[in-house]
């Protein structure tokens, strides 16, 4: 990615923390372009909260740089930092109002009451809130506090805004969206946004640019569909995509172009590059990149299915041998537990992974 | 001089500041009086020498003498006795009143509530009243026993030595109840209700309940409960200038009574001095045992 | 059926808490009733639960004829002075004490827990010789109110550290990214969230500060200037007769108090069970 260096707005340069002896954040490198909706996702625990944290200035950082707008933020305090930010409980002041919670921080600023109430009706028609400015937080919905939450941020017109797993409190559908209404919101005002999330959905779908972290690092980042086609490693490809990938080992045959798989009566699948021949390998396979056949056709390999989940549009087959491999089949698909079906897999969509660093050996 | 003022403003400096302002305040008003009694425990301190800090050096006088006061085995047995059995119907009492409580019926929280009404007197009304509940001639007290036919002849109660101290006693216990209960109550609310039911499901009986489930679950309230009733005994002086003074002739006197009585009656302030120093001693060994039995989260 | 046991059950349960209340409130109702009996009708045998004849006469008499105004004068201003001293000094070392968890915290919160269970009649000498010597003693009002405020500033800390737990830090944070500095968060957002926590606990206070006794008793010679507590003990005597007006005494002090706390029960046994005494 070549990005000029005056478009950067964020910019972290080996960033580390430590809680005592804990390794929270491990050499943080990134950068983050003028108007980007960047993502952070990961498990629980990853370092993505404390990350946006050291951002907002709420968390110091041991060593390293951050940057916002081209300027160092390392020793400046929250307040000057001019980011906004959603928290995940939205963070309301109960003893205000919807109007004093949208306007507080142009108040601090010194900003008029006549300006600030202009601000808080502009805002308000743009989150859909008119009606509710005179409320108490307690007084509104979960989906209204979150609105609230929002508008707060964007009558800032901050320097980028920080959203920590804003939408985790709210049902499944609103989440869906909210989802939506937050990107649009994004697009229309043009601002840079760091977006943390446990939800990979959420990361996929809502962001340009996707950074994966385990255990205080960054695993990956890029482009979303960049991650699902090609992880870097097992632990982004298990992550990224639902359900996850399937982990199969296996070795690679005299050939160099297929691989055997350690599974039921061991199958031999065709890969997409040459390899050294008798290499161990992992091998990953979406379970919705495997196709359906009949056993016996050429090709395809037998499986032996225990378990069958139907949804409707989409059916679940568990195979029974062990590693269990999980498979995405159309919904019309009459598969019935106990079945024996023949299953094949394109050449591109065969992962292979070091077993020992659980790095990608896919040139893709 | 600015980076202080950042240092404030926005880093931990603020805490720090908050913090320093009332551990100094308790520091210089709590922390530096008590190494300041230890000191003059040692020294003579009269009304002559009083207007200076330091006094003249009295070695292990004053707690030779204080040993030596006849009044001393006294003054130890009624200390016990007032705190063991203050404490012990403060507990029992309160604890009932807890359980009873507890129970889920129409005013349970308001009338529990009323029960403070007893805690919030200053004690030394609450000793007057007793002062007069318990007359001899003309008390309330002693008119219901003698209709009761549990006593034949009024006793009298503060001025007689078998009764001084139980008087006294009986004030303490009437103080204590409400905020023993109080606590419990709290204890027993957290009381997960599913284990009731649980154990309701397992055929236990009320009695059963209450030594498998409510005891064993209240058992750090419990301690933290006694030790701050005896913490709570042991402060206890209001009642006693309001009910007996100690008297009659030392009958009612404990030692944080005499402590007083020595410094401010008798103007022997080394000597009151060693008896507040042996007495604090005890109760922060109470208070040790106190939050060690509260060590998740701090109580009172 | 179940309907019908548990409403008898109910009922029963009633009366019985009914009963308790009156019986352990009896001391203050027998109060009330001595100091409007007149001066026979105290010592009548068999007691009357009820005065025959009123006699708001001896009020009359108390008020102007035992200096009460100015006792009671004195215990509104040690009162107030002590409520002061330990809001301004205690508020904001409960707040760090609810915020933070580390060993410094832990140190801190122990000492506080420690200084709390000192007895105020043991520690009442060493502030005696050691105030007489610094002169403090020209003031003793404001002496009482120094020493006195060591003694409840540790249950306020502890009392209002609980209501400061319950705001989340969230609030506090958002505050900070909205431009707050920490003490404008600190002013802004969390002491507005926490006023009734506060408030409660400072209002139990005020009341310690009324009604206290031991050093008022130890510091403060000086007639004038001592509270109604100490107004009080000028009636025991060995062979007192005059019990309708003692009682009538306590009354008008003890009144304020009972009416205060009857008006905020609700909120005074939440501050104290809320959190605080968990």
């Amino acid at each position: 990615m070549n990005i000029d260096d005056s478009t950067i707005q964020i910019g972290f340069t080996d960033v580390n923390k430590f809680y005592g002896a804990y390794h929270a954040l491990n050499s943080i490198n990134l950068s983050i372009p003028k108007g980007q909706f960047v993502a952070l996702v990961g498990p629980s625990g990853c370092g993505k909260s404390t990350l946006l944290r050291t951002l907002a200035g709420l968390e110091e950082i041991s060593s390293g740089t951050i940057n916002v707008g081209g300027r160092t933020v390392n020793d400046i305090p929250p307040r000057k930092r001019d980011l906004a930010m959603v928290f995940q409980s939205y963070a309301l002041y109960p003893h205000m109002n919807v109007r004093e919670n949208l306007t507080y921080a142009l108040r601090l600023k010194g900003v008029s009451k006549e300006i600030r109430a202009n601000k808080a009706d502009e805002v308000a028609a743009i989150i859909g809130l008119e009606d509710l400015l005179d409320r108490k937080p307690r007084e509104l919905s979960g989906g209204q506090r979150q609105r609230v939450a929002m508008g707060r941020a964007i009558v800032r017109e901050p320097q980028a805004f920080l959203f920590d797993e804003p939408l985790s409190n709210l049902d499944a559908s609103l989440r869906v969206r909210m989802r939506k209404e937050i990107r649009a919101l994004h697009e229309r005002i043009g601002s840079t946004s760091v977006y943390v999330t446990h939800d990979q959905v959420e990361a996929m779908t809502m962001a340009d640019h996707v950074v994966v972290m385990r255990a205080g690092k960054i695993e990956q980042q890029g482009v979303p569909l960049d991650l699902y086609k090609n992880p870097a490693n097992c632990f982004v490809a298990g992550f990224i995509g639902s359900p996850a990938m399937n982990f199969i080992p296996g070795v690679i045959d005299e050939s160099g172009e297929s691989v055997t798989l350690d599974f039921e009566e061991s199958p031999s699948l065709p890969i997409a590059q040459s390899m050294q021949p008798g290499r161990p390998v992992v091998v990953g396979l979406r379970p919705e990149h495997v196709e359906l056949g009949d056993a016996q056709s050429c090709g395809y390999a037998a499986i032996s299915i225990s378990s069958v989940e139907e949804t409707g549009s989409t059916t679940y087959l568990f195979s029974s041998a062990t590693p269990e491999l999980v498979i995405v089949a159309d919904g019309s698909q009459q598969v019935r537990s106990g079945d024996v079906i023949g299953v094949k897999i394109a050449p591109t969509n065969v992962h292979l992974f070091d077993p020992e660093t659980e790095v990608s050996l896919s040139n893709g | 001089m600015k980076a202080c003022a950042k240092w404030i403003r926005d880093g931990i400096g603020f805490d720090a500041l908050l913090i320093a302002m009332a551990l100094t305040y308790l520091l210089a008003f709590a922390g530096l009086p008590l190494l300041y009694n230890i000191i003059i425990s040692f020294q003579v301190v009269d009304m002559f020498s009083l207007n200076q800090l330091f006094h003249e050096f009295a070695g292990w006088d004053n707690y030779i003498e204080v040993f030596h006061d006849p009044a001393a085995a006294e003054v130890l047995w009624n200390t016990t006795l007032f705190t063991i059995v203050s404490v012990f119907f403060q507990f029992t009492l309160g604890f009932a009143l807890a359980l009873f409580f507890n129970q889920k019926f129409p005013g349970a929280t308001w009338f529990r509530g009323l029960f403070l009404a007893g805690w919030v007197m200053p004690g030394l009304v609450v000793g007057v009243l007793w002062n007069w509940l318990l007359s001899g001639d003309f008390g309330v007290i002693n008119w219901t026993l003698e209709t009761l036919g549990i006593i034949g002849e009024p006793i009298f109660w503060r001025s007689d030595v078998d009764y001084s101290l139980i008087s006294v006693i009986l004030a303490n216990i009437w103080y204590g109840v409400p905020f023993n209960m109080i606590l419990l109550s709290v204890g027993l609310a957290g009381i997960p209700e599913d284990l009731y039911e649980a154990a309701a499901l397992d055929g236990a009986t009320a009695l059963q309940k209450f030594t498998t489930i409510t005891l064993p679950m209240m058992r750090s309230t419990i301690g933290a409960v006694i030790a701050l009733g005896i913490i709570f005994t042991l402060q206890q002086f209001d009642l006693f200038a309001a009910i007996t003074s100690g008297g009659p002739a030392g009958s009612s006197l404990v030692a944080q009574y005499w402590s007083w009585e020595l410094s401010f009656r008798q103007f022997e302030f080394g000597r009151g001095a060693v008896i507040a120093v042996l007495m604090i001693v005890v109760v922060l060994g109470v208070t040790v045992f106190y939050v060690r039995s509260t060590r998740q989260e701090t109580r009172l | 059926m179940m309907g019908m046991k548990r409403i008898y059950k109910n009922q029963l349960l009633f009366i019985v808490a009914l009963f308790a209340v009156a019986l352990y409130l009896f001391p203050l109702y027998w109060m009330y009733t001595t100091s409007l009996k007149t001066d026979t009708a105290i010592f009548a045998i068999p007691p009357q639960l009820l005065p025959s004849s009123p006699q708001w006469q001896t009020y009359i008499d108390v008020w102007n004829g035992s200096n009460i105004v100015r006792y009671m004068s004195n215990s509104v201003f040690i009162a107030t002075g002590v409520t002061l001293v330990t809001v301004i000094f205690g508020s904001g070392a409960s707040y760090v004490l609810a915020r933070y968890r580390n060993v410094w915290i832990d140190i801190s919160l122990f000492t506080v827990l420690m200084l709390q269970v000192l007895p105020p009649s043991l520690m009442v000498t060493p502030i005696f010789v050691a105030f007489a010597s610094i002169g403090l003693l020209e003031y003793p009002r404001i002496a009482t109110i120094l020493a006195f405020s060591a003694k409840t500033m540790p249950f306020f800390v502890i009392l209002c550290r609980a209501a400061f737990m319950t705001i989340p830090r969230e609030l506090e944070e958002a505050a900070l990214v909205d431009g707050n500095s920490r003490a404008g968060a600190f002013v802004m957002i969390v002491l507005p969230l926490a006023r009734n926590g506060i408030l409660v606990a400072a209002l139990l206070i005020f009341m310690q500060g009324f009604g206290e006794y031991v050093y008022s008793a130890s510091l403060i010679s000086d007639n004038r200037l001592q509270p109604a507590s100490i107004g009080m003990t000028n009636y025991l005597q060995p062979n007192i007769v005059t019990w309708n007006s003692i009682m009538a005494f306590a009354a008008i002090y003890i009144t304020p108090i009972l009416a205060a706390f009857v008006l905020l029960q609700r909120h005074i046994v939440n501050g104290l069970t809320s959190g605080a005494l968990k």
